[in-house]
């Protein structure tokens, strides 16, 4: 018996056998490694990142909602409401204060300039929690006055003002008296449009903004004397509330736009770690199987030599352990160093005060979740070490493993587990779920793709000697072709996606602008201004009444605003802008209904309503369907009658809701203005607007649109470098294969030569190989991205598409010098390998 | 008889480690033209080693080796490439057909690296000689191994060298196709006049041969 080698006996683990294994195998060992680190970097960092983020803006949640219960509503309170607030006060059970805040334009004093900005009105005492940061590092309190306003650097700079200027809003002149740094309740500003204004309550009558139907969140926020009462007085409020209407919430469960912002991206970011992770799971499969591929004859010898299954399997595990260990640890480290720098790529999206540090519960959920990952796709090639028999030393080809039923229940149970782990990490069921099916169909079609390519492919009579032999070593066993399309098909087809998404936005609302698409909205027009005001925009100016309302059930069932509050698109609970004509807009067409409205015998439209198809899909609403809305108070109850659709980009304006005219127009209504102004008209015109109608706001939809543009930007580029993880995951494979696949290689290559091959035609078949496997990667990438962007565009943000087949050209052209790259520089030393030396080794 | 091959104080030093070991001594060999040579002796005599050398395959340490009048010993492997290709044909032991490649590529190979745009219809002829125009579109892994070594005898035919070197083409062969093997190379050597340098520990099969020459302990002597 070998000295270091026991069989039987005490000792179970052979630690020299080990480390001649470790180092035997130090390449493949590498690329294992660099899977395991590969899959666990972006993890880690966004999952580290998001507790930041959490712990930034949602930490200090008081300062965040500035008070510990906040009363929202469109609307000034509702008298019941009005005295709860009164009462809780005047007992001293608490501290109010309240705030108003919309949007309006601001307009240099000599009307030089103007400026849509987010006008903020607090009462004394604001804020009751957080501050407000002012560049002279006065107290906010003892600035904000009557007459005296502080304001965003934004309106400094855009106005070419300085503190101590004056500025109009409204009917009312402002002197700027200093300049607000930071804001605990904002402490994000993601746009430049709409520089932040905090004007003294003192002020509101005197600016005359606040009107009916004004578009103005009325905010109560109250500091409780008695922290333990914040639950039980905010039930008591929420009992006094009208329901749809006002919300009552604590700072502990109220929502925030920022919070959902990054909730947003931050989940995306996750599906893309969850991606990487997937992919490099395939990497960490590959590579493993390559190890033990290489090891199977050695194995069968040392089975031969009295070694038991066990012997093999626990040195193995062991083996596996020690290198997912250096795995994980690179890549905790690597993904703090990735943490890093994603201040530097979030720069403007991120709180002032945000600190970075690194909790060792963040670290060990991204840890947990890639060891299950890396154990799960080790168990394959390890369940290979069982069934390894001795008599493999007499055979050339590979041992066939024996799937039982306990190698499928395996399988099942790891995959079951792992996909309840990815979905808890992600925390939405639903979508963890359709993400993980989406990614395991795409995986299944990728990869079904490749299987046909190749048997096409095969069946090709090659003329050429180097063609046919380069699709030859793609078939070779052993080669990873299919793992090594599939895991860089995907990547490269999500960085398409977001690629051609975000191009074929800019397109339509930058970029190809079109060409009497309205550059200015102008909200809030009263009733009796319409005259006046159609006078002073001049044209042919359509003006669509808008009623607010919500929707309260369908056919009978409540809408669930809970639910509906955390869908991260458009949702059925907040406030809808109701219309009411008799016609369909140029635009839009029936998909549902005969007519937009049915008639009674008497020739009158009964009580019904007409949908816009995207309303109707969120709500699965269809015709006969009853919708009852609560309108200002006053509960209506309708059938659906029509559904429209769109037959341009929503740059135009339109409407979810349509109701006939006889049962709307007595509703409290503003009217809504679509204009078409050039764009150097626009500061002029609204200038005039709001100098006329302080009351109107205006949006310039064409700057709005270019400053969406420049975030969109931002945000693919934060996508881009977590896709390019996954890239990362595929060149990893690529060169794992080519190691694995070393001895074949090299043995072909010296056949070739001893047939008188030379250099330059082994360096060609490498070169198709490579370029072949790069050619598939793109061409699949672009066929998924085509179809995923396409589907996008039409279906989720209804926009035209444009293919953008000149990037896809550049996408092939990229790939296939990665791939060729990668791959020739991994055989250069085969290349090199002289045929005399190999065969005698080989001898 | 012209000399086709000739070899001047050849020598072949193996690092081993630390260790040197001397495989070849001064080898010095002229083979003519249409000869049927043999290199016996036993295993690990040097016999292949001496063969790679000729061939071209490996580079001695000292010496010199002159095939059909060019001296090759010097030579890069690109500059190798068209005498391995034309002057030369090779017979392993172990066969070494390209597995992913069927019988019928396998032959046609080296022609087509040659640009013979009669690669195919050669490689069939030579197919149906050895009596395996039905094994044409079979792979190397599902071919018997005498089967194997016939194919590897074609391909090494191909481009009608003007030697052909076979390195113990028996040695994983039984009996039976090991005659059929010889008699093959017999038949090559008699109807084509081909030259052919074997390597066998097999008195028998080194009985057929034109002239014999016995390797022993890297020095080589002259046994008939």
């Amino acid at each position: 018996m070998t000295a270091g080698l026991q069989w039987k006996g005490e000792r179970v683990i052979n630690g020299k056998f080990l480390l001649r294994e470790l180092l035997y195998s130090k390449k493949q060992a590498v690329i294992y490694i660099l899977c395991v680190a590969l899959s666990l970097v972006s993890l880690v960092a966004v999952n580290s990142f998001r507790s930041d983020i959490d712990r930034s803006i949602s930490g200090d949640a008081r300062a965040l909602h500035g008070g510990d219960i906040i009363l929202h509503s469109h609307y000034e309170l509702s008298p019941g409401l009005q005295r709860a607030v009164v009462s809780l006060t005047e007992e001293n059970r608490a501290t109010a204060v309240r705030a108003w805040e919309f949007y309006s334009v601001a307009r240099k004093s000599d009307e030089s300039g103007s400026l849509l900005c987010n006008i903020k009105v607090v009462e004394n005492g604001y804020p009751l929690y957080g501050r407000v940061d002012l560049a002279s590092g006065r107290e906010f309190s003892d600035v904000v006055d009557a007459g005296k306003i502080v304001v965003g650097q934004g309106v400094l700079d855009r106005l070419d003002m300085a503190v101590g200027d004056q500025l109009l809003i409204g009917s009312a002149l402002f002197e700027i008296v200093d300049v607000i740094l930071y804001e605990s309740a904002k402490p994000v500003r993601f746009f430049n449009i709409g520089p932040p204004v905090l004007v003294s309550y003192k002020d509101l009558p005197v600016m005359d903004l606040v009107r009916q139907g004004s578009r103005v969140e009325y905010e109560t926020l109250l500091k409780m004397d008695d922290a333990n009462s914040v639950d039980s007085v905010a039930a008591w409020l929420r009992g006094r509330s009208l329901d749809g209407q006002e919300r009552v919430e604590t700072f502990r469960d109220a929502g925030s736009g920022i919070k959902r912002f990054f909730d947003n991206l931050l989940f995306f970011l996750s599906l893309i770690s969850v991606c990487t992770l997937l992919l490099a799971g395939i990497g960490i499969e590959s590579s493993l199987s390559a190890i033990l591929r290489l090891k199977e004859k050695n194995f069968a010898i040392i089975r031969s030599f009295g070694a038991t299954r066990a012997y093999l399997l626990h040195h193995y595990l062991l083996f596996v352990l020690i290198l997912s260990a250096v795995g994980c640890a690179l890549g905790v480290v690597s993904g703090l160093l990735v943490k890093g720098y994603l201040s530097v790529l979030f720069s403007g999206f991120l709180p002032q005060d945000i600190v970075f540090r690194s909790s060792v519960a963040d670290l060990l959920e991204g840890v947990v979740v890639g060891l299950m990952v890396v154990l799960f796709f080790t168990f394959l090639p390890l369940w290979r070490i069982n069934n390894i028999k001795p008599v493999v030393i007499f055979r050339r080809e590979s041992s066939r493993e024996e799937k039982t039923t306990t190698y499928y229940l395996c399988i099942v149970f790891g995959f079951s587990a792992l996909c309840a782990l990815l979905i808890r990490y992600l925390g939405e069921v639903s979508t963890g779920f359709y993400f993980l099916g989406g990614i395991l169909l795409l995986l299944l079609i990728v990869n079904l793709m490749t299987r046909l390519a190749l048997f096409s492919l095969s069946k090709i009579q090659w003329r050429r000697p180097g063609s046919r032999l380069a699709l030859r070593s793609l078939l070779r066993p052993g080669n990873v072709t299919q793992s090594i399309v599939v895991t860089l098909s995907i990547p490269i087809a999500l960085l398409l996606i977001i690629y051609l998404v975000e191009n074929n936005l800019r397109g339509t609302y930058i970029d190809s602008f079109p060409a009497d698409a309205p550059t200015l909205f102008c909200l809030d027009i009263q009733k009796n201004q319409q005259k006046a005001f159609r006078e002073l925009a001049g044209g042919k100016i359509t003006l669509h009444p808008v009623i607010r309302a919500r929707l309260i059930s369908i056919n009978g069932k409540a809408v669930n605003r809970g639910r509906e509050m955390k869908k991260r698109r458009d949702n059925l609970a907040r406030e809808f802008n109701l219309t009411y004509r008799e016609a369909l807009l140029e635009d839009e067409i029936l998909v549902a209904g005969k007519t937009l409205f049915r008639k009674d015998e008497k020739g009158e439209p009964v009580l019904q309503v007409s949908l816009l198809d995207t309303v109707a899909e969120m709500g699965n609403m269809t015709i006969g369907d009853i919708l009852q809305f609560n309108i200002q108070g006053v509960k209506m109850e309708v059938e659906v009658t029509s559904i429209r659709s769109r037959t341009r980009s929503m740059l135009y304006p339109f409407f979810y809701f349509i109701f006939p005219e006889k049962y709307l127009k007595g509703a409290p209504q503003t009217y809504f203005a679509a204009l078409h102004v050039e764009s150097e008209e626009i500061p002029f015109l609204e200038n005039r607007i709001v100098q006329s109608f302080p009351n109107i706001s205006t949006v310039n939809i064409a700057e709005t649109a270019k400053e969406m543009g420049r975030m969109m930007q931002k945000l693919s580029k934060i996508v881009n470098f977590f896709a390019a993880f996954s890239i990362l995951a595929g060149g990893l494979i690529i060169v794992s294969s080519i190691l694995a696949t070393r001895f074949e290689r090299i043995k072909e290559t010296v056949y070739y030569k001893i047939l008188g091959a030379d250099s330059r035609f082994v360096l060609r078949i490498f070169f198709l190989e490579n370029l072949l496997l790069g050619l598939l990667s793109s061409v699949f990438s672009i066929a998924v991205a085509q179809a995923a962007a396409w589907s996008l565009c039409h279906f989720f943000l209804g926009i035209s598409y444009a293919p953008g087949w000149g990037a896809c050209l550049w996408l092939i052209g990229l790939t296939i010098i990665f791939v060729v790259t990668l791959g020739l520089l991994g055989s250069i030393p085969i290349i090199r390998k002289k045929p005399g030396q190999f065969l005698r080794q080989l001898n | 008889m012209e000399t086709l091959l000739e070899t001047r104080d050849l020598s072949k030093l193996y690092s081993i480690g630390e260790r040197k070991v001397k495989v070849l001594q001064s080898v010095s060999l002229i083979v003519g033209e249409g000869e049927f040579v043999v290199i016996s002796g036993s295993s690990g005599s040097g016999k292949t080693t001496l063969l790679s050398l000729l061939s071209g395959l490996d580079r001695p340490s000292s010496g010199r080796i002159i095939l059909d009048g060019q001296d090759i010993t010097d030579l890069t492997e690109d500059q190798l490439a068209p005498v391995r290709n034309q002057l030369t044909g090779f017979v392993f032991q172990a066969f070494h057909l390209i597995p992913s490649l069927n019988s019928l590529e396998n032959i046609m190979f080296p022609a087509e690296l040659l640009g013979d745009r009669l690669a195919k219809e050669k490689a069939e002829q030579l197919l149906k000689k050895v009596g395996l125009s039905q094994r044409s579109n079979s792979f190397p892994e599902q071919l018997s191994g005498g089967e194997k070594q016939r194919v590897a005898i074609c391909r090494a035919l191909v481009n009608e060298p003007k030697i052909i070197f076979a390195d113990e083409p028996t040695g994983n062969l039984d009996s039976e196709n090991s005659e059929g093997i010889i008699e093959l190379l017999r038949s090559i050597h008699q109807d084509q006049n081909a030259t052919i340098v074997m390597a066998t520990h097999n008195k028998a099969i080194a009985e057929k041969a034109d002239r014999i020459f016995h390797l022993h302990d890297g020095r080589l002597t002259v046994e008939r």
